[in-house]
């Protein structure tokens, strides 16, 4: 997939309702490789975090024999940060508010993940 | 096989002596074959030796972990048992292998709908290994429960460990990201989803279920194990 094929991804998905950015991450070193968010989102925070979060939930899994994770959506009390993974080291990540429609954005951040490559 | 035909006529027919010498016979010959201890585990149910099946489909599991049979198998004999929580863990892995077996989701509908019955106002049991729920501290030891499928206790104090780190990981976050405090974390894989909720300051849980159970369901459920897991640690507390 190309740079403009990324971008038009991202596009869409901060088109949901209530989604404040939505970046392409690489979850071994927690880079943004693109990106498309409000200006007061500190994307390569969200990157970083996103990682690292990634990074331990995988730990987690194995601990409990169980696959890799595809997906990891932390919720919190003011917003959600949804992570889908794509060919590896790429995620998809989304920062949203708590009112964004978390079923939605997760069913599409499924079907762009998929073909990141 | 052809032992494995004439050992089931013979089984069905209630011939269980002559049954098990046909399987015992087969499994010199296939020590390896989960088929054959799972034949002999079911002429043993059918004499009502249920240790003896028992071992025997402990026996077909150590030649195929998922072996559907022994795992229904043994789902069977805990059912029996009054043990709706081990028949119900058998019989959710028998369901990922075996996704379209009528007979097993007919089964596991049955199981839930006993152990809701026995259950009756219950809240989920920290101690229940087939709800996977698993407690620990900030410090990653576990207080009760277990890991996923397995009542493995290395593997559920290993998963405290990790959980714990997770959990820092989400609360730091969440705080960093502006999102308040945290709710809760769900993880998905191919063969299970996994969600992880605060319990206070001081723990958090794990509560894993199979792929095939809706993500909702699993928050409801976590939920609900999260406010048994804080009334259990003010008792204990």
């Amino acid at each position: 997939m190309s740079v403009e094929h990324w971008q038009a991804a991202l596009h869409e998905v901060t088109g949901v309702a209530g989604v404040r950015g939505a970046l392409i991450i690489s979850a071994e070193d927690g880079l943004v490789i693109a990106e498309t968010a409000m200006d007061d989102l500190a994307t390569a925070d969200v990157a970083a975090l996103s990682a690292a979060l990634v990074s331990r939930a995988a730990r987690c899994m194995a601990a409990m024999h169980t696959a890799v994770p595809q997906s990891v959506y932390l919720v919190g009390e003011f917003g959600a940060v949804l992570a889908v993974a794509g060919p590896a080291p790429l995620w998809l990540v989304a920062v949203a508010r708590k009112d964004a429609e978390l079923g939605r954005l997760r069913l599409l951040m499924r079907d762009f993940a998929g073909v990141l490559g | 096989m052809a032992f494995l035909e004439l050992g089931e006529r013979l089984r069905q027919r209630a011939q269980y002596a002559a049954a098990a010498t046909v399987a015992l016979a087969g499994l010199n010959h296939y020590p390896a074959d989960p088929d054959a201890h799972d034949l002999l585990a079911r002429i043993r149910a059918d004499q009502g030796d249920d240790a003896a099946a028992t071992a025997a489909w402990h026996a077909a599991l150590e030649c195929d972990a998922d072996h559907v049979g022994a795992r229904k198998g043994l789902a069977f004999v805990a059912f029996r048992a009054g043990d709706f929580v081990a028949a119900e863990r058998h019989l959710d892995v028998a369901a990922l292998r075996a996704p379209h077996d009528t007979t097993i989701l007919a089964a596991l509908d049955r199981v839930r709908l006993v152990q809701r019955r026995s259950d009756s106002g219950d809240t989920p049991r920290l101690t229940d290994p087939v709800g996977g729920v698993l407690l620990f501290d900030t410090q990653g030891l576990r207080l009760a429960g277990s890991a996923g499928v397995s009542t493995d206790v290395a593997t559920a104090d290993a998963a405290s460990a990790e959980g714990a780190s997770f959990s820092r990981e989400a609360v730091r976050a969440a705080r960093l990201l502006a999102l308040g405090a945290l709710e809760y974390v769900v993880i998905e894989a191919a063969d299970a989803r996994v969600a992880m909720v605060p319990v206070g300051a001081h723990a958090s849980l794990f509560l894993h279920r199979s792929a095939a159970t809706p993500v909702g369901r699993i928050l409801t459920l976590a939920g609900r194990a999260a406010h048994a897991a804080r009334d259990w640690l003010e008792r204990v507390e």
